[in-house]
């Protein structure tokens, strides 16, 4: 994708958005001055929202698929959708997190592919193997600790732990999202917490 | 799901620490004191939350990992590939055989673009609320902007509206019925005035107004100066 030819030269460079008079300003515009905008097809009001939020989506799309791989295409998709949806729209000052339920779908739909498209639910049969304490001393920061335990979680447990710790989605918004009861996803998150308690501290 | 610590009262008071933390709250002192059990656990909770910090901290990373070159190029090379023309507008035509039509996008590129001429305001979303495609129909034309900190704002609002009808009156046939315009915020300028007001004319750069959204350049822009 990235690679691709331009069809037209662009008006904007990589030293940030353009400078013409309404440009000077769309930088510093609210994101509902220019969710609005991009609504009515300003593709320089988009632009400033891409910059602006674009690496907060690749940041969190890591965390969703676990690894860089595949953070650009769901990055670079998510902006398509949202460019056809925007007139859609209602409430243009939650452009921000609305990015995030998109990016956090198109993340959810590639794990799923991964899962041969199997309910989410099914995914947590696959706990992995319990890692020994040797494995566990090999990790050199409490982070990369954390990070391992969160990586052998049951792939449901550390959406929802994901989805609300890094993404600050509400039990409704996860529910809503993974398509599951609010109080499953309540128990997953009680679960991803206990066995990440568990497995980061020896605290009998 | 097997109990490493095979003690239930653990997962108890986590689960308690937990109800309180998802609403928002801090679990009471006395709680966390009540037993060297329930210290324990809170300081574990702390620890892993600690930990959890930098993790889930995604403004520090996005700041240290600033897009690739080309990456928002891309990006917008395939949004200007999706077409979203909207209604079609119709025009009169001098002969009675050919149907001349403007589309919704560039009438709102117009609107748009006599917004950004003027001064000390920037305008965002724009709807022609009404059947624009019934010739002389009558539509209301609801914008809203973002006045710049220390401007006169019912001033700039009325500056705003007098460019848009001057626009639609000028390209379009449209018959506005009013054009109501709703300030949603008021905006500083993190840039020291240039010229006295901040807003320097166009910096010569051969940027066209509106671009990318099919209408000739030209127009609109500068027009209010």
């Amino acid at each position: 994708m990235g690679a691709e030819p331009l069809p037209r030269p662009r008006p904007c460079h990589d030293h940030g958005p353009c400078h013409d008079h309404g440009g000077r300003t769309l930088a510093e515009a609210s994101d509902r001055i220019l969710a609005g905008r991009a609504a009515d097809g300003d593709l320089r009001a988009f632009e400033v929202l891409v910059r602006r939020h674009g690496p907060l989506m690749r940041a969190y799309a890591a965390r969703v698929l676990g690894s860089n791989s595949e953070v650009d295409d769901v990055v670079q998709e998510t902006f398509i959708t949202a460019w056809k949806k925007l007139p859609t729209l209602d409430d243009l000052s939650v452009v921000k997190s609305w990015l995030m339920r998109i990016v956090n779908r198109k993340a959810i739909d590639r794990i799923r592919a991964r899962h041969d498209d199997r309910p989410l639910l099914d995914w947590d049969d696959e706990t992995p193997p319990e890692q020994g304490p040797e494995k566990q001393a090999e990790a050199q920061s409490q982070r990369e600790q954390l990070k391992g335990a969160l990586d052998r979680l049951p792939e449901a447990q550390k959406q929802c732990w994901v989805m609300k710790e890094v993404g600050g989605f509400s039990y409704e918004e996860i529910s809503e999202e993974l398509g599951v009861p609010p109080s499953t996803v309540r128990g997953l998150l009680a679960r991803a917490r206990k066995t990440l308690i568990r497995e980061m501290e020896e605290w009998r | 799901m097997t109990d490493i610590t095979g003690d239930d009262r653990h997962d108890d008071i986590l689960d308690v620490y937990g109800d309180y933390l998802d609403r928002g709250e801090q679990p009471p002192a006395e709680l966390i004191e009540a037993s060297a059990e329930n210290q324990l656990a809170w300081a574990a909770l702390l620890r892993v939350r600690d930990a959890a910090g930098s993790l889930v901290d995604l403004e520090a990373e996005a700041a240290e990992n600033p897009l690739a070159s080309g990456w928002v190029e891309s990006i917008l090379a395939n949004v200007q590939r999706e077409v979203r023309s909207g209604r079609s507008i119709p025009l009169t035509h001098p002969s009675p055989r050919a149907r001349l039509t403007v589309t919704e996008a560039a009438v709102l590129g117009l609107v748009r673009a006599a917004g950004d001429s003027v001064d000390g305001v920037l305008i965002g979303r724009c709807v022609l609320d009404g059947d624009v495609e019934q010739p002389g129909a009558p539509v209301r034309v609801r914008v809203e902007a973002s006045v710049f900190w220390g401007e006169n704002i019912p001033d700039r609002a009325e500056a705003l509206r007098a460019a848009i009808a001057h626009t639609l009156l000028e390209h379009t046939e449209l018959t506005v019925e009013s054009i109501d315009v709703t300030v949603t915020d008021v905006h500083l300028r993190r840039q020291a005035p240039v010229d006295g007001d901040g807003l320097a004319p166009a910096d010569g750069d051969g940027i066209a107004p509106g671009d990318g959204d099919g209408i000739a350049p030209g127009d609109g822009d500068g027009s209010a100066r």
